[in-house]
């Protein structure tokens, strides 16, 4: 038998036909859902063997290593109750974690939030760039829903649609689209300006396909004015969810795209790097999980022009939904995604 | 022909069509098919598959909140010629939901509602940011049989223990059962704090909830 786990982070064991039966399930999921071709039979050996070894934790060959960036890096170490600055934080993810890139992240952590105090993160970031040699993107949320009642002028499609307001809403979305691009736009220029080497959009798509819409002709804005500064783009969720339904760039609607349809959108916008998600199903066990998730980000990284750095961490990248990721299942992912999934970086 | 009946009324809910399928109800009145049958066979087939590809982002909201309407108001034809024909529908279920207080975030919490009025089921939407009180006032008032709970955040996950925790203490906890749901929220964590049930998804929560209420 084989410790392993389930979503939830709980600990369970399984034989290794049961294991490789799992993948194969959590395999025929992603086919399924995500129309992506399968993985090889010899790659759900090695994906098996990952997941079967007895080892704490797994690495990769010698030359499999991946590119490691670090979203809101400089608020993570604080959410542990480490009583520590944003720049010596940044620090320690350059200097003791070995992080190839990081990220200055204020805690309200989207851009609307941060507009007001943009001058106070001008100085943190060139502060941050005077004492770190590792490239700095600044980074936020596009958080589309905070320009809607309560937190912002425009009605709350949440609330209109249950009442059948369909056109109702799809304005307000239009209206909450327009200021989000604003705002992207003057804090991106104003922390590129400040020296950040480039802009990551955190979570994009939370709020939906117009919240992605926003954020890639954001993008386009900020490429147009600064045709050097690196575009991050991290997704929220593994299909972006049509909250308008009638929304499309450059020719194609954006509701339902899976990440191997959304990174083409994002090369299109100028996007440098792109950070798929596939979500966890917390019932389902890991071997299941990975299964699907290399499944769609290897469809991703085969469909890319750019960069793709998939996210792995809480609830997502084939990690149990639990606050602290246990170092099994972290590294089994990382390992996979590096070795079968095809990612640039992670 | 009933079969063929059945099928028209599930495409007539996918297809968000409410003419079609009031129409198609009073067909199944004309052809004398009993109207729990048409409901059961036809129409929450169709929302079925609605919930389905929703779930899989082949569906969007908008298109959701058309098919919930059409099986609303096909619905209630049928149900309304159950009563007449003494064949009683079953009693809708009640569900108090929200989103615990300290956590704004309603995107998932509205779309777990529309799935379960899409499937017949009375809900009261709290809206966001609801205090312990506000749940167990409004589930008193309503005579809820579920109190549903949502959070986004580990941080608020908190508040559906302390809801289960006043229960308790106001001797109420027999009276609801409680369902928790959200990003962090797992059923692991849910059984630890004894929730009566937890859904992974808005499809799961349907099922989940006819199973609790049963």
């Amino acid at each position: 038998m084989v410790q392993t786990r389930l979503g939830d982070g709980s600990t369970i064991e399984m034989t290794e036909e049961e294991i490789k039966a799992d993948i194969e399930r959590g395999i025929e999921d992603a086919v399924d859902r995500a129309k992506v071709d399968p993985l090889s039979e010899d790659e759900i050996e090695k994906l098996t063997d990952i997941y079967t070894r007895p080892s704490k934790f797994v690495s990769v060959e010698t030359g499999n290593e991946l590119v490691l960036t670090f979203d809101e890096g400089s608020v993570k170490l604080k959410r542990l109750a480490v009583s520590i600055g944003r720049i010596p934080d940044l620090q320690i993810y350059e200097r003791v974690f070995c992080s190839d890139t990081a990220e200055l992240a204020h805690v309200d952590y989207s851009f609307k939030p941060v507009k007001p105090i943009v001058a106070e993160e001008q100085i943190e970031m060139e502060q941050a760039l005077l004492s770190t040699v590792l490239p700095i993107y600044y980074g936020a949320m596009p958080n589309l829903s905070l320009y809607s009642q309560p937190d912002g002028a425009f009605p709350n499609p949440a609330e209109l649609l249950p009442k059948g307001k369909i056109k109702e809403a799809r304005e307000a979305y239009e209206g909450m689209m327009e200021h989000a691009i604003k705002d992207m736009v003057y804090v991106g220029s104003k922390m590129y300006e400040a020296g950040a080497d480039g802009i990551n959009f955190d979570t994009t798509g939370s709020a939906g396909e117009p919240d992605f819409l926003a954020t890639l002709k954001a993008t386009e804005k900020l490429k147009e004015k600064y045709p050097d500064i690196s575009i991050e783009m991290g997704m929220s969720g593994e299909f972006v969810l049509g909250m308008h339904g009638d929304l499309e760039y450059d020719g194609t609607n954006l509701a339902g795209l899976y990440p191997h349809q959304q990174v083409k959108m994002a090369e299109k916008a100028g996007v440098d790097v792109f950070g798929p998600v596939v979500n966890i199903n917390s019932s389902e066990t890991i071997p299941w999980n990975i299964g699907r998730t290399v499944t769609m980000m290897k469809a991703c990284a085969e469909a890319s022009d750019i960069p793709v750095h998939a996210n792995v961490g809480m609830g997502v990248g084939g990690v149990p939904i639990v606050e602290t990721p246990p170092v099994d299942s972290l590294s089994r992912a990382s390992a996979a995604l590096a070795e079968i999934g095809k990612q640039d970086g992670l | 022909m009933s079969n063929e009946l059945f099928e028209k009324a599930a495409d007539a809910i996918c297809d968000a069509d409410v003419e079609r399928a009031e129409e198609l109800a009073q067909i199944a009145l004309d052809e004398g098919i009993a109207p729990l049958e048409m409901i059961e066979k036809g129409y929450t087939a169709g929302i079925n598959e609605v919930g389905r590809l929703f779930d899989r982002g082949e569906l969007f909201l908008p298109q959701l909140m058309g098919c919930a309407e059409a099986m609303k108001s096909a619905t209630a034809i049928l149900k309304e010629a159950a009563a007449e024909q003494g064949s009683e529908s079953e009693e809708s279920i009640k569900v108090v939901l929200g989103t615990v207080q300290g956590d704004v975030h309603d995107i998932g919490k509205g779309i777990v509602a529309s799935i379960l009025e899409a499937n017949g089921i009375e809900v009261h939407d709290l809206g966001t940011d609801v205090a312990v009180e506000d749940f167990i006032e409004t589930a008193k008032e309503v005579d809820a049989d579920i109190i549903g709970t949502s959070a986004l955040l580990t941080t608020t996950m908190g508040v559906s223990e302390e809801l289960l925790k006043t229960l308790d203490e106001e001797d109420l906890r027999g009276e609801f059962k409680v369902m928790v749901g959200g990003g962090p929220v797992t059923k692991r964590w849910a059984d630890k704090i004894g929730a009566d049930g937890y859904a992974e998804n808005a499809n799961e929560a349907v099922s989940k909830i006819k199973e609790l209420v049963d």
